[in-house]
């Protein structure tokens, strides 16, 4: 029984970084009908700046002889996400919008260049040795569950997404801004029309879906290295999620997110020679039975 | 109010506008005829900044507003009614709304006009909008859209309204409610450019009319003279 409860928690903790991943790019394509190909080494990059920021961080006041303590730790892991979400502000007038008027291919190009870039300057800024908080798990402990001990941070991870699932639906249809940015996505002309600056809108989403993947990378690294080519890596599992739970629907993202979770965390203790295959099964079964996924719109 | 001045548009590489020219003075209903394809949406959408123009210019209101983006024109008090409507299918009524009272009453706080609510003025030409507050817009009918369209136009507390078919597609008995509607915005102060096909109905309700065909104005003048006008009849008939 501990062991499944113990199974349930890892999945839904990694459910909660994938969903902030998918999420994202979602976001991203809702608004923007833009297919974000860099956004899986926003998500690196997030993790590594929230990483190293930590790191540093720790080592600066251990040789001023202060400890940082776990809130102090864990109030410099969002840093990454805002980064990212800087990056983003910075990605999207310059380098995408430019390319609206031309055939979509464009922005896959430019973002799929982009993922090679970022993948270059992360090695290049922060070398090529794994990076990780891990300071931030040691001071958290355990919890014993049954009979079995489970890392605290995780629950905090877990408790992030429930909470990031709960404020994004909140934000997207509760809110000034949501109601604006649903407007954009669904006729940007008229919108326009309505006096809205779509380029701000546009810039905005971006960032804010850039902050979401930055927020997935700073959540893992207490848990789990920053490394090279983490970022293609979440990147695949990413799409996974948007095909299954339908691009551009942030329902979908978090049902997307908790299938795939729970098929990887069943896929390692029963079937794990074949754990991917079954993955992009499922994602094939649901193309065939709904093109647009369980909660995708035609 | 608003000048366009021998104004000249492409879409891609078609030459669709060739030295159009019209005005719409203070309080006044102002109707653009002609058949399909004369270049009617394209002389709204050129006034609106959807489309820009190679020649000539736009003046609103003594600024010229030729190279502004189109919602720095609405922000100046250009109201906005497509052809197809443009209301956002996966909002509310009420979202749709929300969108034109949030910038109108910006505007209203800038012209100091604190007693004149965005919301009562759409409220008062289409008052059956009221009912429809809580349904999606992907769930009204055509007639219900056009209503909600001009609705939400009034809510941005425009100076000049821009319609674009606002009769198209209506039964007769809907069509004489718009007409009320029309004459009921003008009462508030608020000037029309209409773009129609029906040149009857235009004439019911336009001070002056201006025949368009193949991207010129071919006539300009009151609305009785030209129903009577060969070149007019025989343009819009095709």
């Amino acid at each position: 029984m501990e062991i499944l409860i113990v199974q349930i928690l890892n999945s839904i903790f990694q459910a909660a970084s994938l969903f902030l991943l998918a999420a994202g790019l979602s976001l991203i394509y809702g608004v923007m009908r833009i297919v974000n190909l860099a956004h899986g080494n926003f998500y690196a990059f997030g993790a590594y700046v929230s990483a190293w920021t930590v790191g540093a961080a720790v080592a600066l006041a251990a040789s001023r002889g202060i400890n940082l303590g776990v809130a102090g730790q864990l109030v410099l892991l969002p840093l990454g996400a805002l980064a990212v979400a800087a990056l983003g502000a910075i990605v999207e007038p310059t380098l995408l919008r430019p390319l609206y008027r031309r055939p979509e291919e464009y922005i896959l190009l430019i973002t799929f260049g982009l993922l090679m870039v970022l993948e270059d300057v992360i090695r290049l800024v922060f070398g090529g040795t794994p990076l990780t908080a891990g300071s931030i798990m040691d001071a958290m402990g355990s919890i014993p569950i049954g009979g079995l001990l489970y890392p605290a941070y995780n629950l905090v991870v877990v408790g992030v997404g429930v909470v990031a699932a709960i404020g994004l639906w909140l934000f997207v249809y509760r809110t000034r801004f949501g109601v604006i940015l649903r407007a954009t996505s669904q006729d940007r002309r008229m919108a326009a029309a309505l006096g809205l600056n779509v380029g701000r809108v546009y810039i905005q989403a971006f960032a804010i879906g850039c902050f979401l993947a930055g927020l997935g990378g700073a959540v893992v690294v207490p848990a789990q290295a920053a490394v090279l080519g983490m970022g293609v890596d979440a990147l695949v599992q990413a799409f996974v999620v948007i095909v299954i739970g339908g691009l551009g629907s942030l329902e979908g993202a978090l049902v997307g997110a908790l299938i795939v979770s729970a098929v990887r965390t069943a896929g390692v203790q029963f079937f794990a020679e074949i754990e991917l295959a079954v993955l992009y099964l499922i994602a094939v079964a649901v193309l065939l039975w709904r093109p647009t996924g369980l909660f995708g719109r035609a | 109010m608003l000048e366009v001045k021998a104004i000249d548009t492409y879409r891609g590489s078609a030459h669709i506008l060739n030295g159009v020219s019209l005005e719409v003075g203070s309080e006044e209903v102002v109707c653009l005829v002609g058949r399909n394809g004369a270049g009617k949406t394209t002389t709204i959408e050129s006034i609106m900044g959807f489309l820009p123009v190679s020649g000539g210019d736009i003046v609103f209101n003594g600024e010229s507003i030729a190279r502004l983006p189109p919602h720095e024109r609405a922000r100046r008090g250009i109201g906005f009614s497509p052809e197809d409507c443009g209301v956002f299918p996966e909002l509310s009524v009420d979202e749709n709304l929300m969108i034109g009272r949030w910038l109108g009453e910006e505007i209203v706080r800038k012209r100091g006009e604190l007693r004149r609510d965005p919301q009562d003025q759409a409220f008062a030409v289409f008052p059956e909008v009221r009912s429809l507050l809580a349904r999606q817009g992907l769930h009204l009918s055509g007639g219900q859209r056009k209503m909600v369209a001009v609705a939400r136009a009034m809510m941005l507390s425009p100076t000049l309204l821009l319609l674009d078919e606002a009769f198209e597609g209506l039964a007769p008995v809907v069509v004489n409610r718009f007409t009320e509607a029309v004459l009921k915005i003008k009462t508030l102060g608020v000037s029309i450019l209409m773009a129609e096909s029906h040149v009857a109905a235009a004439a019911r309700i336009g001070d002056r009319l201006y025949a368009i065909d193949r991207g010129e104005i071919i006539f300009h003048g009151p609305p009785q003279a030209a129903l009577s006008d060969e070149r007019v009849v025989r343009a819009l008939r095709g």
